[in-house]
């Protein structure tokens, strides 16, 4: 019972205390990227949590033949040749949104998510609880970015899955689309926007003030 | 009496001062219309300074009268109120109330705004100016200098800067008038704009080279979208303009005076 109920912890930790991407802002390249829509940004959540389960287990069967010297290149390698898996079967089944998607799927490799997670976890546990932590990291960082991706792609085109949700307006609906959400800096206000949201309800995962104000200083003597 | 006369209020009054010729002569040209539109912005401003007194106790500042202003007469036309309102409180929010309130704002709010507005509808006709409403930026910028709110350096470099590009037949009228009037609602801003002399001279001449810039390479942009973007990029590039100056000013007393 209480392996199960550590399991359970291990997973919904990166969920929002620990999440990858609001709390330690590991691999937004590809979060900002990928979300113009929620079908690519859902098809990249997919890619990378598959991936990053994945090389998790196999890292972690094989920790004890890594020599520690290059254990980097090691990793490195299993994560790609999972990555081009993953690419070639997306362009296989999925050519349009492969397309979307462009580089970034083959960027997984350099994420820096993925080889924080290997680094950090697998190389130091069991494969079991290794893909836990890895799959429940793909979670967190899938959390974000289909929270990211329905909001530009709501307020962008009034679309969901390419779904009208809003009628536009130029159809005899009331919605104007905001361009400015398919563009990449809107990427970046959101994800500004979902982080200080998620701090303002947990005021622990602020980080420490790197100046103190003068006035503060004075008041302090 | 024990912080003296010159309290960010002050300052945030002159600035208004020094505007008002250019401000009543946009008002008298516009009319009801544009009374209007100033209102509905500055009530949106109001309400935000409110917002931010009660959450977090930032008192609200006069400033909102100059940004107000600001957006009021550059902000594209045609738009919803809506689209005004979400641009206007993504400007003043993010640009300067999320900082802790005018004068620790990195960036003018209303450049914030108004390039919110600019790329976000692009579709939207940007303002066209009249030539006595540009004319009333000249003693706007007077005022400013003789009330020493705005920096003189930074409005030198960019008044000769265009003065030469004019000359020179590089820009056209309407876009000088448009980067005149952009230089003192917006790039002048006493807390945005760069602080050291050497940086003040930079930014104007960046602020009139990247006007001139865009004049020449930048096919189908109107004359204000051209300044405001051009103060967006000059204001952006303040604190580099500074810490090159500083830099530059260690290295001289360091050849001076030997390392100390």
């Amino acid at each position: 019972m209480a392996g199960q109920s550590q399991y359970w912890r291990v997973l919904t930790e990166p969920l929002i205390r620990q999440n990858p991407v609001t709390l330690q802002i590991l691999g937004i390249c590809s979060a900002l990227a990928v979300t113009t829509t929620l079908a690519t940004a859902l098809t990249m959540s997919v890619s990378l949590t598959v991936v990053l389960t994945l090389a998790a287990g196999l890292i972690s069967t094989i920790r004890r033949h890594i020599p520690e010297t290059i254990r980097l290149i090691v990793q490195i390698v299993i994560v790609a040749s999972l990555v081009i898996v993953i690419d070639q079967i997306l362009q296989a089944y999925f050519a349009e949104i492969s397309r979307a998607l462009s580089v970034y799927v083959g960027l997984i490799t350099t994420n820096c998510l993925v080889l924080g997670r290997t680094e950090a976890y697998a190389r130091h546990h069991t494969p079991l609880p290794a893909m836990v932590d890895a799959f429940g990291n793909g979670l967190g960082y899938s959390l974000v970015l289909i929270i990211i991706g329905g909001l530009r792609e709501l307020f962008g085109k009034g679309e969901l899955f390419g779904q009208e949700v809003l009628p536009l307006a130029e159809a005899g609906g009331w919605f104007t689309p905001l361009s400015l959400m398919l563009l990449a800096p809107s990427a970046f206000f959101l994800l500004g926007l979902l982080v200080w949201a998620v701090r303002v309800w947990r005021p622990d995962q602020a980080e420490a003030r790197e100046h103190v104000p003068p006035g503060e200083m004075e008041a302090a003597e | 009496m024990t912080r003296g006369l010159w309290t960010r209020e002050t300052v945030a009054l002159l600035t208004l001062a020094a505007l008002l010729p250019l401000a009543v002569f946009w008002l008298w040209l516009g009319g009801v219309e544009a009374l209007f539109r100033l209102a509905l912005i500055l009530l949106v401003i109001a309400i935000w300074h409110l917002i931010f007194m009660l959450a977090r106790a930032q008192p609200p500042s006069l400033s909102a009268l100059v940004t107000a202003l600001a957006i009021a007469m550059l902000a594209p036309e045609g738009l919803g109120t809506f689209q005004l309102i979400l641009g206007i409180s993504f400007g003043v929010v993010m640009g300067e109330l999320v900082f802790g309130g005018w004068g620790r704002n990195v960036v003018n709010p209303a450049t914030v705004a108004l390039a919110f507005l600019g790329f976000g509808f692009p579709a939207a006709p940007w303002p066209v100016f009249d030539v006595p409403l540009a004319w009333a930026a000249i003693p706007a910028g007077v005022l400013g200098l003789a009330l020493g709110v705005m920096p003189g350096a930074l409005m030198a470099a960019a008044v000769v800067l265009g003065a030469a590009a004019s000359l020179a037949g590089m820009v056209d009228d309407a876009v000088l008038h448009a980067a005149g009037i952009a230089l003192v609602l917006l790039v002048v801003d006493p807390v945005t704009s760069a602080a050291t002399t050497l940086g003040r001279w930079l930014q104007g001449a960046g602020y009139g080279g990247l006007v001139i810039l865009f004049a020449t390479g930048w096919g189908g942009a109107a004359p204000a979208q051209m300044a405001v973007a051009a103060a967006l990029l000059a204001s952006l590039a303040a604190p580099l303009f500074d810490d090159i100056a500083l830099s530059f000013w260690v290295y001289r007393r360091r050849r001076r005076h030997g390392r100390t």
